[in-house]
């Protein structure tokens, strides 16, 4: 009788035994996000871009490609950053009503990190933020709020302020 | 699939309350009968030798997968009742480059676990035996992990994913149930499911790492289970 206790304890723990999954991160998206700032006197402000925003990743050869397309009344913006190069070269495209077009060039540069989970999980790479610096035709200041890139979607990594 | 997935995340949340339960269980059903830790009276010396033993499940595991250990361990058997025990063992993992990820890792080291077993059965002098036990297993091992060159889907530019010699430890508990049966003279079988969960792990700033020595696969499944053959000396 005992033992008939215990059979169906046991065919629970066999069962257990042959359930396993992989677990792979859901939200495996790592990307720089960037605010826009103000400054209001001493104190920094949330603000917002009114002209419309389009940036560009600059790639090896001096080719580009498109990362941010025409965001308008832009308060806050995700960014891809590559994988493993030392220095990310931006290309910032502000466009006013005006239809008249100003770019500047943002450099980021980082340590990259690989990151493992798994051999059932893609590989990442985490980064640590180093400096940033931009020509300033329409870019007034652009400061690192924080500098570690990781699966953490809501922290803000830079603060970016534009000329009105 | 959402079902499947639904019943796996049930079953992970009650396990570890069904192993409390049958651990609860066996404890109270010997207790009813004569004490769960209680030293029986009897004229069997209390000092009644070593028993040394061998798993089998991971030298299975060793030979038809990727990874696994090979794992001794030596019992002394005090009155057969109690058991003190040390589990030695070596694991290694070397996952050749998978065809979903290209990732391949490897890891070979040591390992150790100490512990203690208790012969819950009601004839404690039996040539059967039932155990419920507890373990500290520690290890400190290096891991390589490689994935083939990839291309940065933005910047387009090749990439190698390479983390050499990462040197990462870990310290964990178990507590287990097993069956020893005597097979002829001297000879046992025996199995043995363990509930693990770590104490306290480092891995650098690697994240996390896949198969760790002593412990196994770190998934979903906090369970494991060894098959041993068991010598008495």
């Amino acid at each position: 009788m005992r033992r008939l206790r215990l059979l169906p304890l046991l065919t629970g723990m066999l069962l257990m035994m042959a359930c396993s999954s992989i677990d792979c991160p859901v939200d495996n998206v790592v990307a720089v996000n960037y605010v826009v700032r103000a400054f209001d006197g001493e104190t920094v402000v949330a603000d917002t871009l009114k002209d419309t925003l389009s940036v560009w990743a600059v790639r090896h050869g001096g080719t580009d490609t498109l990362i941010l397309n025409s965001g308008v009344d832009v308060k806050a913006f995700q960014l891809p950053i590559s994988y493993a190069q030392p220095v990310d070269v931006l290309l910032f495209q502000v466009r006013d009503t005006l239809h008249r077009v100003q770019t500047d060039t943002v450099w980021l540069s980082k340590e990259d990190m690989p990151h493992f989970e798994s051999v059932d999980c893609p590989t990442r790479y985490f980064h640590r933020l180093t400096a940033v610096r931009s020509t300033h035709v329409r870019i007034d200041t652009i400061l690192i709020n924080n500098p570690s890139v990781t699966y953490d979607t809501s922290v803000k990594h830079l603060h970016v302020h534009f000329k009105k | 699939m959402i079902r499947l997935s639904s019943i796996c995340t049930f079953i992970s949340k009650s396990r570890l309350w069904l192993v409390m339960l049958l651990v609860c269980h066996l404890s109270m059903g010997s207790a009813s009968a004569q004490g769960f830790l209680k030293l029986q009276r009897d004229t069997v010396p209390f000092f009644r030798g070593f028993a040394v033993s061998a798993d089998l499940v991971g030298l299975a595991q060793m030979h038809l997968s990727d990874y696994g250990q090979y794992e001794g361990a030596l019992r002394i058997n005090l009155h057969d009742q109690y058991f003190p025990v040390v589990e030695l063992g070596i694991g290694r993992a070397d996952h050749d480059y998978d065809e979903v990820t290209n990732l391949s890792y490897k890891t070979s080291a040591p390992y150790f676990r100490i512990g203690a077993d208790v012969n819950i059965a009601k004839n404690k002098h039996a040539h059967n035996r039932i155990y419920a036990g507890v373990r500290y297993g520690y290890t400190s091992y290096k891991v390589d992990i490689d994935c083939l060159p990839e291309k940065d889907p933005v910047w387009k530019g090749m990439t190698q994913f390479t983390i050499s010699d990462q040197q990462c430890s870990q310290h964990w508990a178990e507590v287990l149930f097993g069956i020893d049966a005597e097979v002829a003279g001297p000879l046992h079988l025996g199995w043995m499911v363990r509930y693990r969960n770590r104490l306290a792990h480092d891995e650098g700033n690697i994240g996390n790492t896949w198969y760790v020595p002593g412990y196994g696969k770190q998934d979903t499944s906090n369970l494991g289970f060894s098959f041993n053959v068991i010598i008495d000396i």
